[in-house]
């Protein structure tokens, strides 16, 4: 047990001799909610953006159409309109309100609903959702960033607007915004520390505890404040890696049969050449 | 000879602005047709309307005969039918050159990954690609990337294809290589539908030039007919300030 005169290094070196598993625990559980709490988040904001990108039905031709297909078309219309207002709604409010408000209001609002939720599932539920909400409008950006000729060239294949999303726009737009789902999860690592007001076992709600042990508070806040800044800077370099290894070379290496594509792309000069002088003769 | 796609009285505008003001006229089968006219005349707009990327206000376009505005022709099946080239290539960003011309046979025609490789590189082999099947469209020049484009509409084996000005996006030296498996098309018997700037190539391919100017066929005719021997002022002045 140090005493009065101790200096900060010895109350560092005691607290994490007596609370180390205690601050990885909480380490484990930050991470654990943060990265469910983002890869829930990122679906959910996905969903919503694929939803908020459908373009209104509309008819093919208004002079030709039935009364069965007049009504349906409406009957569409009004409720994809409905939804993308909910969306509105859900992505403003949560955006516009602070997570620890949210959080309360969730968790206490769902025990006077009468449900008491599980610490650990009431705080990856409430970052999803506003993780959510931040993901949605992140993902619209990226959805918007591939540019509109490749909707039209999958459409003008026949694709459907699911199919020219899932294989053509969402690789790219996901790429694109890989940066900023990287920072969403960085955010989360430290924001989840709000949660401990409704006391979920996370690093800075363990640190809260074992502070007010020995009544260290300096030293134990030092503490989780380098392991905060570990985990942050870790995410940070490998996601940048990631996102080098995603990008591969600028230039293409022909391989295979050297000397075939040599022939052909010779004589495809050739014949350019030729052509060229045909036409504009 | 048939008619492979019929316009009636095609209208488009976007708000106020009338683009087609009542365009009528047949592309033939076997036939390539060169679409000729002023910029803003209203030749993107009927290809686009064609393949429906807009819709008409008004007027039939006809596939075969059946108007693929009645909602009768299922249209994932009109659009592999009908295959379209752009000006900016519009290749998919996220897939290799082989990928490209993979991914609508698979989702659209439900065709085996092997039957839709396997008619790719065919193509791929066609338009001089075949060494770049793994290469991303950013490693390729505009060249390239047009003649992947013309792979990636062949390998859905369509019946017209429709081209808005294939090569006006291209720096000069690269134009040739293009116009050539355009040409190749051509002769094989492709039914296609060419909005070009390209005059040479007009004379030398096409069997019948269509003359647009404000939203209206001015004139068409054979090459020789419609370039040589033009009938109304404004295409008179519109050849001359071409050449
Ligand atoms: N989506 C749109 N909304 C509003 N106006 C449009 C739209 N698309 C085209 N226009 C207008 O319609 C007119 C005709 O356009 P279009 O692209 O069909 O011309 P074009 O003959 O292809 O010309 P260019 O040779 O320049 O490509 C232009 O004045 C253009 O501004
Ligand atoms: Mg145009």
């Amino acid at each position: 047990m140090p005493t009065a005169s101790t200096s900060f290094f010895g109350w560092v070196a005691f607290l994490l001799q007596k609370y180390g598993t205690l601050f990885l625990r909480g380490t484990g559980m930050t991470l654990l909610i943060a990265l469910t709490g983002t890869v829930l988040g990122f679906l959910i904001g996905l969903l919503v953006a694929i939803v908020r990108t459908i373009a209104m039905p509309r008819s093919r031709d208004p002079r030709r159409q039935s009364r069965a297909e007049r009504v349906s078309l409406a009957v569409r219309r009004t409720l994809l309109r409905a939804v993308q207002i909910l969306m509105n709604v859900y992505i403003q409010v949560f955006r516009g309100t602070p997570m620890i408000v949210q959080a309360v209001v969730i968790y206490y609002g769902a025990q006077y609903a009468g449900i008491y939720m599980d610490t650990t599932f009431a705080a990856i539920f409430i970052i999803s959702i506003n993780t959510g909400a931040y993901m949605a409008e992140i993902i619209r950006g990226g959805i918007v960033s591939v540019d509109k000729g490749q909707f039209e060239a999958a459409h003008a294949i026949g694709m459907t607007h699911w199919q020219t999303m899932t294989t053509v726009v969402l690789p790219q737009a996901i790429r694109n915004i890989l940066p900023s789902v990287g920072n969403e999860f960085i955010v989360n690592i430290k924001d989840s520390s709000v949660l401990n007001v409704i006391s979920v076992s996370e690093l800075f709600f363990q640190a809260k505890s074992a502070a007010g042990a020995y009544y260290r508070y300096f030293e134990v806040y030092f503490i989780i404040a380098c392991i905060y800044l570990v985990l942050t800077l870790s995410v940070s370099r490998i996601l940048a890696w990631v996102e080098r290894k995603m990008d591969g070379p600028d230039n293409y290496v022909i391989h295979g049969s050297q000397s075939d594509s040599r022939a052909e792309i010779v004589v495809s000069v050739e014949n350019e050449k030729e052509a060229t002088k045909s036409w504009k003769a | 000879m048939e008619g492979v796609i019929e316009i009636r009285g095609l209208h488009k505008a976007f708000g106020s602005h009338e683009v087609l003001r009542g365009v009528d006229f047949t592309a033939n089968e076997g036939e390539a047709t060169c679409i000729i006219g002023s910029s803003g005349s209203g030749k993107s707009t009927l290809l686009r309307c064609i393949n429906l990327l807009e819709t008409p206000d008004a007027g039939q376009i006809l596939y075969h005969g059946e108007d693929i505005l009645s909602g009768h022709v299922n249209m994932a099946q009109y659009h592999a039918r009908v295959g379209m080239v752009f000006q900016q290539f519009n290749l998919f960003g996220n897939m290799d050159v082989l990928g490209n011309c993979v991914a609508g046979q698979m989702k659209v025609l439900h065709r085996s990954r092997e039957e839709s490789e396997e008619n790719a590189r065919k193509y791929l082999r066609k338009v001089g690609m075949e060494a770049y099947v793994s290469a991303k469209p950013r490693q390729l020049s505009g060249g390239q990337k047009q003649r992947v484009a013309i792979a990636r509409a062949l390998a859905m084996d369509p019946e017209v294809i429709l081209f808005d000005e294939p090569t006006s996006a291209l720096d000069p030296e690269m134009v040739g290589e293009v116009l050539l498996v355009m040409q190749d098309l051509a002769r094989e018997g492709m039914t296609m539908l060419v909005v070009t700037h390209e005059m040479g190539f007009a004379r030398a391919v096409a069997s019948k030039v269509v003359f647009m100017d404000q939203g209206v066929i001015c004139e068409q005719g054979s090459p020789a007919q419609v370039l040589e021997h033009p009938e109304t002022e404004r295409l008179r002045a519109f050849l001359q300030s071409r050449f």
